[in-house]
């Protein structure tokens, strides 16, 4: 049985953390193929049940990275994500999916190091947590391979 | 509880001539049932009363009624609508209030303190088949419930409606008129969740799945919330379609969870989801874990006041950071 490699969603805001991640791809520090980054206009453009959308279309862990607090291109947006995110992390813990797979991360546009290493991190904490056994992917319902019954 | 006050609200609101009717609470057809009841004049206000069998929330007739709200912000009130409340029923009508989805001057409220309702499901389970139609009183924390010609003292916490067991605001927050005195609110800790917060993951997960295999998306829980009242649901939306018509475990997971944070910190905690589940899905212990948190993480509750501002729109330079990377 091949080993199994997570398929991570990354939603990179486009001032600060994709910026940073294409900084950390012209320095050429390697982060993982995992990481499959979207880019938004503003971390605060993330509605929480993205994420829900992000692990069942397959995803087994969701990164959300956005300007550091005080700093967002948009003044306030990040701020907003806070809120949504903290509260939504404990609600999945609360129906049974491991809040560790979904990330919540500030990245400004100068850290390429550091973003690497961060996704790195990550994808080894997604990997150690296996596949993501909560949801059928949608990819299975089309083949019609379900059901969880 | 003075029938004879709640009648004569009931009379004064309809004096006025921009109100067409009160909504309120009449005998069931049948059993322990109690049914809403439109009354338009005098006459017809002699049907209403109130009981500790008044188990259902009337709030979700007022979107239903005046189902436009966005639309009809701003343009002055040309229609009234007289409406009984209950301690929660009144916080859903303040919510919607602060998110501008009803006009304050078009409600005539007549706020009822109330001391708990039965649950109707669990009268059932101990007088089945039950036809002639039924009554309740309570006293000195018992009910009193008397059907044919038979009469039974039941031990209040017995037959409590759960969302009554740890109701904190049992009187109305917002009324034009109150019948009878202040009922004084309990001190909730969220015990309810408790063993349901303290299960591992693998257990949580076993009992969601479990619970949700049995959902049939009837949305009855949709419909029958005060607070639902999108006219674009995201439940139903197919352009983008975040919850597929799809009846199995995942979707049904996606949906319940998709509906509850959308009543995060605006859920007011009515029961009617619960109430009129054909399968009895326990739904209310995701909303109230969300009130929890949302009380706990943001000290906000919704409800209390209806000019206060949401806590998703606003934010404290001070939130947490914890688990932020």
């Amino acid at each position: 049985m091949s080993h199994f490699e997570p398929t991570i969603i990354a939603f990179l805001c486009n001032w600060c953390s994709y910026a940073g991640a294409d900084l950390s791809g012209t320095s050429r520090y390697k982060y993982p193929a995992n990481i499959k980054a979207l880019r938004v206009m503003c971390s605060g453009r993330v509605n929480p049940l993205m994420i829900v959308q992000a692990f069942r279309a397959g995803a087994d862990g969701v990164v959300i990275s956005g300007c550091h607090p005080g700093d967002c291109h948009y003044s306030q947006g990040n701020y907003f994500t806070r809120r949504r995110f903290i509260l939504f992390r404990k609600f999945l813990e609360f129906l049974g999916i491991d809040p560790e797979r979904v990330v919540l991360s500030w990245v400004s546009a100068s850290e390429g190091k550091r973003f690497a290493d961060l996704m790195e991190e990550l994808t080894d904490k997604i990997r150690n947590l296996g596949p993501l056994k909560n949801f059928t992917p949608l990819e299975t319902e089309a083949r019609g391979e379900i059901n969880d019954s | 509880m003075n029938l004879f006050s709640l009648k004569e609200a009931a009379k004064q609101a309809l004096s006025q001539t921009e109100v067409n009717f009160v909504i309120g609470y009449t005998k069931g057809s049948y059993g322990f049932r109690v049914a809403p009841f439109f009354a338009q004049n005098e006459a017809e206000v002699e049907k209403l009363f109130f009981s500790p069998l008044c188990d259902l929330s009337l709030v979700n007739y007022l979107s239903l009624e005046k189902n436009t709200p966005l639309e009809k912000f701003g343009k002055s009130p040309e229609q009234k609508i007289g409406i009984f409340v209950r301690g929660c029923d009144s916080r859903a009508i303040n919510q919607i209030l602060s998110e501008k989805g009803i006009i304050r001057e078009e409600l005539i409220i007549i706020g009822i303190p109330c001391h708990g309702v039965i649950d109707i499901k669990k009268l059932e389970a101990r007088f089945p088949g039950v036809l002639d139609q039924a009554r309740a009183e309570e006293e000195d924390g018992k009910y009193t419930i008397c059907f044919g010609d038979k009469s039974f003292a039941i031990k209040k916490e017995d037959i409590l409606s759960d969302k009554c067991k740890h109701c904190a605001y049992p009187t109305p927050l917002i009324y034009d008129l109150l019948i009878d005195g202040k009922v004084e609110g309990k001190d909730d800790r969220y015990e309810d969740i408790k063993p349901q917060e303290e299960a591992t993951l693998g257990e949580k997960e076993e009992f969601w799945k479990n619970e949700f295999s049995r959902c049939i998306r009837c949305y009855a829980c949709r419909n029958a919330c005060p607070l639902c009242y999108c006219e674009n649901c995201i439940l139903e939306r197919l352009s983008p379609q975040w919850v597929k018509r799809s009846v199995n475990p995942t979707e049904n997971v996606i949906y319940h969870l998709s509906r509850a944070f959308h009543l995060a910190g605006r859920c007011a905690g009515c029961g009617e989801c619960e109430r009129v589940c054909p399968v009895n899905l326990p739904l209310m212990l995701l909303n109230r874990k969300l009130e929890k948190d949302v009380k706990s993480l943001f000290n906000f509750t919704p409800g209390i006041d209806s000019e206060q501002k949401q806590f998703l729109t606003t934010y404290d330079l001070k939130d947490s950071e914890e688990f932020i990377l």
